[in-house]
């Protein structure tokens, strides 16, 4: 019991604690990889390790119950009514209640986690098939620039990018059967064929990496459990890395200075001639640095000069490799604790 | 569903058919079986005529695509659709202060 007591406590504790810790060493995306696979062990962990003390609890309350019934039958019988048995009734029945709260909020958030995951996959679905519908074909002189044909096909299909007429400039993905590369009139016009070759070289690395899965699952834990800041921050931590991920991914297959240029004209729905970038390296540095002051912007606002300081700024290797020991460290740590915890409380 | 909206009026299969028959080799029954699809899924309207069902479109290509937008255009929590932005959406004082960090950095660079 005290095992599910302390598995219990470190739930909590994490859940409330690993977001201000780890976020820090995920905010830069020096290293994309690890840092989802650190927020998903931390998720992971706290989730198992409720699960466990669930079990172990209810394993108790059954193991115990056989004696303390015959206990209590006898003290009622009136034969012998000692303290000792009042005490175990008490301890069992709290043991019992702290088992069923416990597993009652664990119900009301798989609840709530089935309900969001089915709505939110009923809707992207419906979203990907009317934009096929109602979408025109981007013109195949456009879709070929700058991407690999093929390179966000999904299992089904391969994903086909379709133009809304809409003045207001964006780009999304939304994964369906098959999935859709969504672009704005609006979009095409603020943006160069190279540039639009960057946005969908993006989009595709989403599909091809299976982020809307990711996406899916975290925010999908993070609507069952709303308040818990490693859900909830976690969600939108996954959201930044996945992105710089694709990010990634688009400036190997076409070049940062487009994507920058790209990322820049969405954003601020201007055209910005890729010239005007400067190339990533020892002279972008100070410029990006020195030009983008993000703390002064508004939360949605700054994940853009991130993410342009980012690309026009790469880490060094070395930099991204302590990140990754860190990360990797935190990883360890969030696995072996738990571990560590019922080896110790059962010994 | 293209072809419907840019024809306008009720539809019959075989009107569709023989519209489409001339730029390509498509069965009757795929053209049918298509509509039929269009119309479980909400997209059409249809009524009887005679023997056969006139279809028409239950709303324009202009409300749909508005429809869209405004799904994907909502802030993070309206909207339940997993869709990855390219760029966040932002709200006007958001993009203009992103404007303005632009604007100082071209000026400085000029």
């Amino acid at each position: 019991m005290i095992t599910a007591l302390a598995l219990l406590g470190y739930a909590v504790c994490a859940a409330w604690c690993v977001p201000a810790l780890l976020a820090p060493l995920t905010r830069r995306g020096a290293s994309v990889r690890a840092g989802l696979a650190a927020w998903l062990t931390a998720m992971a962990s706290v989730l198992v390790s409720v699960a466990v003390a669930i079990e172990i609890s209810f394993r108790t309350v059954a193991a115990d119950w056989p004696q303390l019934t015959q206990a209590l039958c006898r003290s009622v019988a009136g034969s012998a009514c000692t303290p000792a048995v009042y005490r175990s009734a008490l301890y069992e029945g709290g043991t019992a209640a702290l088992a069923i709260l416990t597993t009652l909020l664990a119900a009301v958030a798989l609840w709530r986690y089935v309900h969001r995951v089915q709505r939110s996959r009923r809707q992207t679905r419906a979203h990907a098939e009317a934009a096929r519908l109602v979408g025109r074909a981007l013109p195949d002189g456009i879709a070929a620039a700058g991407g690999v044909p093929g390179a966000g096909a999904t299992w089904h299909r391969p994903a086909a990018a379709v133009v809304l007429d809409d003045p207001r400039p964006a780009a999304y993905c939304v994964a369906g059967r098959p999935a859709a590369i969504v672009l704005t009139s609006g979009a095409l016009q603020v943006l160069d064929p190279p540039q639009l070759g960057a946005v969908l070289a993006h989009e595709r690395a989403h599909l091809a990496h299976g982020d809307h899965l990711l996406q899916t699952l975290t925010q999908g834990l993070a609507a069952a459990f709303p308040g818990v800041p490693l859900f909830t921050r976690g969600a939108a931590e996954v959201a930044r890395l996945t992105e710089m991920g694709a990010d990634d991914t688009a400036a190997r297959a076409s070049s940062r200075p487009a994507l920058v240029a790209a990322l820049l004209a969405i954003a601020t729905g201007t055209v910005i001639p890729t010239t005007g970038i400067p190339s990533p390296g020892a002279g972008a540095a100070g410029a990006a640095g020195a030009a983008l002051p993000s703390g002064a912007l508004p939360a949605a606002a700054r994940a853009v000069p991130d993410r342009v300081e980012r690309l026009l700024c790469p880490s060094t290797p070395a930099r991204s490799a302590a990140f990754t020991a860190a990360l990797a460290f935190a990883l360890a740590v969030l696995t072996a604790a738990p571990l560590a915890l019922t080896l110790l409380s059962t010994t | 569903m293209h072809r419907i909206w840019d024809h306008g009026g009720p539809l019959t299969v075989r009107d569709l058919f023989d519209e489409l028959r001339e730029e390509r080799n498509i069965a009757y029954t795929t053209v049918m079986s298509t509509m039929d699809n269009l119309h479980r899924k909400g997209w059409l309207a249809r009524e009887r005529d005679g023997k056969a069902y006139r279809y028409t479109p239950v709303a324009t290509r202009e409300e749909y695509s508005a429809r869209l937008m405004r799904e994907a255009m909502a802030a993070a929590g309206d909207t339940e659709a997993v869709l990855s932005h390219f760029v966040a959406q932002m709200d006007g004082s958001e993009s203009a202060a992103l404007r303005a960090v632009l604007a100082k950095l071209a000026g400085g660079r000029a």
